[in-house]
């Protein structure tokens, strides 16, 4: 199974259209990859989705960069009991 | 005599959903009045108190002037509790004489007339308590007076209603400014301009069909052409509108566009084009430019509403819009399918394709699914910024309300959310 990491780094790829390899832990999602308020959106459905996990939309939508969001999504799989690969 | 009015049944008031979502069914409009003035106006009792469900009371408490969920009102003088279903126009029960409990054939209490004696050697620890103590102790007089069922029936009935409601007011004339130049067609006397409402050159009102009421401090502005029967609200203001008839428009509205037979509460903006038909809106909504719905389906077809998301009820008529909750906003361009439900407090970001029929409270319609979008906190301080706007205040109790709302449409919402990842997670693939 892939990682956190991997697995966040591939749905913000698809979502906002760019190529894995391009995205750094410390990139920002609005500031360095051009994520619009709706798309912000995307990302939290489609974590949700991808994880199997509900997330406060306030505190998911508060995530800044790459690596704050594999945190947050790790520590809401701990809560919520669901396995992941760290 | 003091009349009480009870909603406190939730099966009842899901057919009244998402307008009942937030006030009593009382509160709902047909006509020119709501369906508590008419019964108000029908008894001609010297006083009224309320009986409502728990989570909207404190707020409903700070809207009206007579008691509400005050036991204490169950004793003192002689009450006729009604079922606020009833059609006014049927309620024919005076209001003096024995303590009677009128029952419809299927076992429902419509009214009980208890007086006072009567009343002070009943227990009453609740009012179901007391209407069931009432319906074993006095005599059950069978009636057939016709009720309310589903929402869309004050939609349907509203141009027969405007008509009553006109004839029972009973005012005619210009009382306002009426600028020239401008037309009445058809019969003069079927028009009541109101004290400080103004009408603006280039107007035309019609009352072939039915009477045009426009009520204190309202404004038309140019281009606006009025078909009765209609109620336009005091100080709302219609901007060039297409006003065909049978429309309710409440208080404190702005409306453009093109209107027809639907009922608009207070204090909705539905400035721009856009055509909105057969439908019920509730207050504080806006409706973003183009916003159009579908009232007739293209193949004239009885339509269907889904009132909790998964049911479709049919409505017997091939005329229904939409039903559109409180606070609800749409933005440019959004396309509302026939019978389509729009909860409250739901935000539409439309993408060009007709919405789904249902979309729940609390709802953001984004990218064509249903998201937790930005969440209720979000919501909360719009609603705030837009009460504020008109010199209205997003109380604490009004919170308290919403925050009931949203745990009640919980479910609803959920599920509709679950249904829009695994939408767009197909749609990333």
């Amino acid at each position: 199974m892939a990682t956190v990491e991997q697995r966040v780094r591939s749905i913000t790829a698809k979502v906002l259209k760019l190529d894995p390899s391009e995205i750094r832990l410390e990139d920002n999602f609005t500031e360095d990859l051009g994520a619009e308020s709706v798309q912000s959106i995307e990302l939290v459905a489609m974590f949700e989705e991808e994880f199997g996990i509900e997330m406060d939309e306030d505190a998911a939508l508060a995530v800044q960069t790459v690596g704050e969001a594999v945190e947050f999504i790790t520590d809401v799989c701990r809560e919520q009991d669901v396995n992941v690969e760290q | 005599m003091r009349l009480i009015l009870v909603d406190r049944s939730e099966e009842i008031r899901r057919n009244f959903y998402p307008i009942a979502l937030s006030r009593p069914l009382w509160e709902l409009r047909c006509g020119i009045s709501s369906l508590g003035e008419k019964l108000i106006a029908k008894t001609d009792a010297g006083d009224a108190a309320y009986f409502v469900p728990d989570y909207m009371a404190e707020a409903h408490r700070a809207k009206v002037m007579h008691p509400v969920n005050d036991l204490s009102v169950l004793k003192g003088d002689d009450v006729l509790i009604v079922d606020p279903l009833v059609k006014a126009q049927d309620f024919n029960i005076a209001t003096g004489g024995k303590s009677e409990v009128g029952i419809d054939q299927d076992g429902r209490i419509l009214y009980a007339r208890i007086i006072k004696r009567d009343l002070d050697g009943t227990a009453v620890n609740d009012v179901a308590g007391l209407l069931e103590a009432a319906r074993r102790k006095f005599p059950n007089v069978p009636c057939t007076f016709r009720r309310w069922q589903y929402i869309w029936e004050l939609i349907l009935a509203n141009p027969e209603q405007l008509i009553e409601d006109f004839a029972a007011v009973g005012r005619s004339g210009i009382e306002g400014t009426i600028e020239k130049p401008n037309v009445i067609r058809g019969s003069s006397k079927y028009v009541y301009i109101a004290p400080g409402a103004v009408v603006h050159p280039m107007v035309t009102i019609d009352t072939t069909d039915g009477p045009v009421y426009v009520d204190e401090g309202a404004e038309i502005q140019p281009f606006s052409r009025i078909e009765g029967p209609c109620y336009i609200g005091r100080r709302s203001v219609l901007l060039g509108v297409k006003c065909r008839g049978g429309n309710s428009i409440g208080p404190l509205c702005r409306v453009g566009g093109e209107l027809e037979g639907s009922i608009i509460h207070g204090c909705s903006n539905k400035y721009h084009d856009g055509f909105i038909g057969h439908s019920y809106v509730g207050e504080w909504v806006n409706l973003g430019a183009l916003t159009t719905n579908s009232d007739l389906k293209n193949d004239y077809s009885i339509v269907s509403v889904m009132l909790d998301g998964r049911r479709s009820i049919c409505t017997g008529s091939q005329k229904v819009g939409s039903l559109i909750g409180d606070h609800a906003k749409t933005s440019i361009g959004t396309l509302l399918n026939t019978g389509s439900y729009l909860g409250a407090m739901a935000v539409i970001m439309a993408t060009g394709k007709l919405l789904p029929k249902f979309i729940p409270s609390f709802a953001w319609f984004i990218e064509g699914i249903v998201t937790k979008g930005f969440g209720k906190k979000r919501l909360y301080e719009t609603a705030q910024v837009v009460m504020g706007r008109r010199g209205c205040n997003w109380t604490a109790a009004e919170e308290s309300m919403w925050e009931a709302v949203y745990a009640m449409t919980a479910e609803e919402r959920e599920k509709a959310i679950k249904k829009g990842r695994r939408t767009l997670a197909a749609n990333k693939e």
